[in-house]
């Protein structure tokens, strides 16, 4: 997967009441970047190769 | 004792009888009086604390015990830490209101337990998530080799404190780089040692999956004194190691493997400053082996996602009650975060075991790996874009592109100050070992640290105290 541009603010409408986070005007323009910059790390990670066996990390032990 | 006294010369002077813990004590909380309002190193000091242990430590140290191996030493924690009786900020307006804290975090018990002296807590980018050590509601930390400078963070109170030789030891917390980027722009000798090795409990978290905490200092035998005296389990702390304790100040001076430290390139190439003094110390330990670490961008990747997701679900009833509280900057990384898929969350923790497999089997052939602390020098405080690889980008994240692909799967580094001709800030490098090696790490710092190839001067406008 390559970096695609996204509508960030449509993701923010739609996950902010959903998370019953208040979204105040001037909070948009930092999280639409911060989206952007997180999409953008997601797409190089996606350029990984990982099985379907790979284990997560974090391991629990009862 | 003078302002560039070390932990172990003060020991040294308090067992010997030349001068007392309470005399110590004092003569350091009168530094940070004279100095802190202009370095922003510490928030509150703790001095009736302080000169009770100090009698106890004199106590003993005059009736013939054992006060302990920091006998009277000085030191400070950010504000992250319990503090029993104070309230634990974690660079926070929103904390604030909490209640002070009923307990000590679990280091500070074990380091006054060795006898020193906790002398106040320190400045600290709000909630951990900095690199810069600025922080909007306490005032920046500034770098006492140039006021105008950052410190880097987020430990930045932790490296102007020890920078200006207001004490010889703090102690910070290093999730992506916070310990290192401070230590390398203040030119400290910094240790995050290996994920799960020191106890994190009573401390205010950031994201679980990276959180370490580790001291900072002027010199590699006061980091081995520290990191000795706080190692141990903890049961208060899940994710703690069961390994027995492993020492590592009778073994500083043994030697180092030559032919077994290579210099990391590829990604940590970096530019011509970071190579340069990643040069210096590799002649200076005789290497001239390289090595590729494969996939360190989508580790910085992975980390930087995990750190997102784990940051926003630690923070969420606080976005959702008091959002307007957090330095913005923080707040609209957390709040993105919040809204983040959790398949790419997953996705880099599947690749956090994957990158273990293959350093792993990157150490069977080497002991240790140089690679710059951080992209520069300490940028100007508020300069918010810099050039990285000739590329202008946000200074904040990007200090910790070097560290952070390497506490991503925990491996014990110490940065170590290089201080190059007619540079007037240094730069540091991190000498990364293998899983549970900090004793290599530690070994190779105090040989370059004998060698005079590092060091780490207290500022020369603070050092005459």
């Amino acid at each position: 997967m390559s970096y695609k541009p996204f509508d960030a603010e449509a993701l923010i409408d739609a996950a902010a009441p959903m998370l019953q986070l208040q979204i105040a005007p001037e909070y948009r323009a930092g999280i639409k970047q911060n989206l952007k910059t997180a999409a953008k790390m997601a797409a190089i990670l996606e350029k990984v190769k990982l099985e379907d066996d790979a284990e997560p990390a974090p391991v629990f032990q009862p | 004792m003078k302002a560039t006294a070390s932990a172990a010369e003060i020991v040294e002077a308090i067992i010997g009888g030349k001068t007392t813990a309470r005399t110590v004590a004092q003569e350091a909380l009168e530094r940070i009086a004279k100095h802190n309002e202009r370095l922003g190193a510490f928030t509150e000091m703790t001095p009736a604390r302080a000169l009770r242990q100090a009698d106890i430590v004199d106590g003993l140290a005059q009736g013939g015990g054992t006060p302990g191996p920091l006998a009277g030493v000085p030191f400070a924690v950010k504000n992250l830490f319990d503090v029993k009786g104070l309230v634990t900020r974690a660079g926070s307006k929103i904390n604030r209101r909490n209640e002070p804290a009923a307990q000590d975090s679990t280091l500070v018990r074990r380091l006054e337990a060795a006898g020193a002296v906790l002398v106040g807590t320190l400045n600290m980018g709000e909630y951990a998530y900095d690199f810069t050590g600025e922080n909007i509601h306490d005032g920046p930390s500034r770098n006492p080799h140039d006021l105008d400078h950052m410190t880097g963070g987020s430990s930045g109170g932790s490296g102007a404190a020890v920078a200006a030789g207001l004490v010889p030891l703090t102690l910070g917390s290093d999730t992506n780089g916070s310990i290192r980027v401070p230590a390398s722009l203040c030119g400290l000798f910094g240790l995050k040692p290996t994920y799960g090795r020191l106890s994190r409990a009573h401390t205010f978290p950031f994201v679980s999956s990276f959180d370490h905490l580790g001291p900072l200092g002027r010199s590699v035998r006061d980091l081995a004194l520290a990191y000795d005296a706080m190692q141990g389990y903890d049961a208060a702390d899940p994710v703690m190691t069961r390994r027995v304790n492993e020492p590592t100040l009778a073994r500083l001076k043994h030697s180092i493997p030559p032919g077994r430290i290579a210099v990391a390139d590829g990604y940590f190439a970096g530019d011509a400053a970071t190579q340069a003094v990643v040069a210096h110390v590799a002649k200076a330990v005789g290497s001239t082996r390289t090595i590729t670490i494969p996939d360190a961008q989508e580790a910085r990747a992975a980390a930087f996602l995990i750190t997102m997701v784990e940051g926003a679900a630690l923070h969420l009833d606080r976005l959702r009650e008091r959002p307007h509280d957090f330095d913005p900057e923080v707040r609209d990384r957390l709040l993105a975060g919040a809204m983040i898929p959790a398949v790419w969350v997953q996705r880099a923790q599947k690749l956090r075991r994957a990158y273990r497999e293959t350093l792993l089997k990157l150490f069977e052939g080497v002991d240790v790996i140089l690679a710059p602390s951080t992209p520069m020098r300490a940028p100007k405080i508020g300069q918010k874009t810099a050039l990285f690889g000739g590329i202008e980008l946000p200074v904040r994240p990007n200090l910790g592109i070097f560290t952070q692909p390497i506490s991503f799967i925990g491996l014990p580094v110490v940065s170590v100050p290089v201080w190059l001709p007619g540079e007037k800030l240094p730069l540091g490098v991190q000498i990364i070992a293998a899983p549970w090696r900090e004793d290599i790490a530690l070994r190779v710092a105090h040989h370059l640290e004998q060698s005079g190839a590092v060091a780490a001067p207290v500022a020369r406008e603070f050092a005459d105290d």
